[in-house]
């Protein structure tokens, strides 16, 4: 069951992250689901499946916490950083390579 | 078109009776207008989904996917797998689908459990916030 709610988390991220893009969205579904395909025959107990799930949940997570869509307005871009957007700062940096989500585990700065 | 044409209507009933009354007189008959005004679906109508409703606009969905062995398989009760030749993947992606078609956000563990119309349908009847 697991592969299919990685398959599931990726189609969403790549909703949130590509939201109102069709051309950008249309194709990372389309990637998903060639990488999906390429390994559906694979025997049940095929090593090689636990990496390839763990590898489609970071992509997931990566899609939903990484990626900003930027819009042109004149000389500037115009980000639309939504809820799940990894949001850190120069203090969060000294802590290392760790999940920070604001309001989360590791508070920063005063608080 | 439905937006404007419920404005419009909106905008005609709550015309003070004098200005409406002018305009009726210009009109052959209110009735149809009234009808029209009813018709159209309001964010405070309240109203539930009704089932067959549900159902038609999921076999929309369905009919709109390409991977569907045959549109005439569509029915009240059809599984996506046994009956519409559909993939465990490809559910996923129809579960998707009838999440977008009614704006709800269906966790994982209820997401699993969907295998078929009739399932889907009692899903969304069950949320408060399916529309």
């Amino acid at each position: 069951m697991s592969a299919l709610q990685a398959y599931r988390h990726l189609m969403r991220a790549a909703r949130i992250a590509f939201d109102g893009d069709t051309r950008t969205l249309t194709a990372a579904y389309e990637s998903i689901r060639r990488g999906f395909r390429e390994n559906q025959n694979l025997p049940a107990n095929d090593p090689t499946i636990a990496p390839a799930i763990a590898h489609a949940e970071e992509v997931a997570s990566f899609l939903r916490s990484n990626v900003v869509q930027g819009r042109k307005e004149g000389e500037t871009y115009k980000l639309r950083i939504h809820k799940d957007t990894e949001r850190g700062d120069n203090d969060t940096i000294k802590l290392g390579n760790k999940n920070i989500k604001i309001g989360g585990e590791h508070k920063c700065c005063s608080a | 078109m439905f937006r404007t044409a419920a404005l419009t209507a909106a905008r005609r009933v709550a015309r003070p009776a004098v200005a409406s009354a002018v305009r009726v007189a210009g009109v052959a008959r209110p009735v149809p207008k009234v009808a029209a005004f009813q018709a159209v679906r309001f964010y405070s109508a309240g109203g539930h989904l009704h089932k067959d409703e549900v159902f038609s606009r999921i076999a929309q969905v369905l009919s709109g996917f390409d991977k569907v062995n045959d549109p005439k398989n569509i029915t009240e009760t059809a599984h996506f797998a046994n009956d519409l030749g559909l993939d465990s993947l490809d559910t996923v992606e129809v579960v998707m689908a009838i999440e977008e078609e009614f704006s709800i956000e269906i966790p994982d563990k209820d997401a699993d459990q969907i295998h078929s119309v009739d399932k889907a349908v009692e899903y969304i009847l069950s949320q408060p916030d399916a529309n």
